[in-house]
């Protein structure tokens, strides 16, 4: 999976691209350190291209959210496909991690 | 013997490597058999990767020789069936077995019980040094599509 990172006026913007598991899963943990290090600590994955998640990939996710929430940010998701749609439903933790239609969505409304 | 429609399948050491490559024979397998309706193919897939994926970061060797991942996914008229099993492996620990999900705010646990939540029926054998977890999904072919 390739990760990339933009930052962006009020948010840092992280793309992953390919299968969030757990191999992926330590690279996702190291590139939103290293967003939220930088002093981004409003941080959106953009899922658009993601196109499989598992429990790894959603723990990891879940690590980062704590780190930006530490940092005094906060850690949204957008552009969720069906298949990390389906993982967070039946993990119920599609209600502490919040999807956007897109990133630019994400802290909209802030 | 129920007739087996397609069949893939995955033999190597359990190392990050073989996550992938199980992912491929199965983008592999739903090519062969186009007819498995994409609710199926979407949750039998995360399924067996959170069973190899346990393998993978749980297992230990019961000797010198390491831990082997072997996978055997195959789509018969009214299932998918997917063997996966850890070779050369200890019993797992009772805390690698929890199958309810954990606190919101736990980076790590949920993988029995989001295959539990997968699947139709999960089945753990272990025989000679050789762990299996037996996944079955309830699965007919999509009509009209």
């Amino acid at each position: 999976m390739q990760f990339s990172y933009e930052v962006k006026d009020s948010y840092a913007e992280v793309k992953g691209v390919g299968r969030l598991n757990m191999v992926a899963a330590p690279k996702l943990r190291e590139v939103v350190a290293e967003v939220v290090a930088s002093g981004s600590s409003r941080v959106v994955v953009n899922l658009a291209e993601t196109d499989f998640m598992d429990s790894s990939g959603l723990g990891a996710l879940i690590g980062c959210l704590k780190a930006a929430r530490q940092a005094g940010g906060d850690l949204r998701i957008s552009g969720v496909q069906p298949q990390v749609k389906m993982v967070l439903e039946l993990t119920n933790m599609d209600r502490v991690l919040t999807a956007y239609p897109s990133a630019e969505a994400a802290f909209g409304n802030d | 013997m129920t007739e087996i429609l397609a069949r893939r399948g995955y033999h190597g050491p359990a190392t990050d490597e073989a996550i992938e490559a199980v992912h491929d024979e199965m983008d592999a397998l739903w090519e062969d058999a186009s007819f498995v309706p994409e609710m199926d193919r979407m949750t039998f897939a995360t399924a067996v990767i959170e069973a190899a994926a346990n393998i993978v970061q749980h297992a230990l060797p019961v000797a010198e020789k390491p831990v082997e991942l072997d996978v055997d996914i195959s789509v018969r008229p009214a299932c998918l069936v997917a063997r996966v099993s850890a070779h050369n492996a200890r019993e797992p620990f009772a805390n690698d077995m929890r199958a309810d999900m954990p606190a919101e705010d736990a980076e790590s646990g949920r993988g029995l019980a989001l295959i539990e939540a997968l699947v139709t029926t999960v089945t753990f054998e272990r025989q000679h040094g050789t762990n299996t977890w037996i996944l079955t999904r309830e699965s007919t072919p999509a009509q009209g599509e």
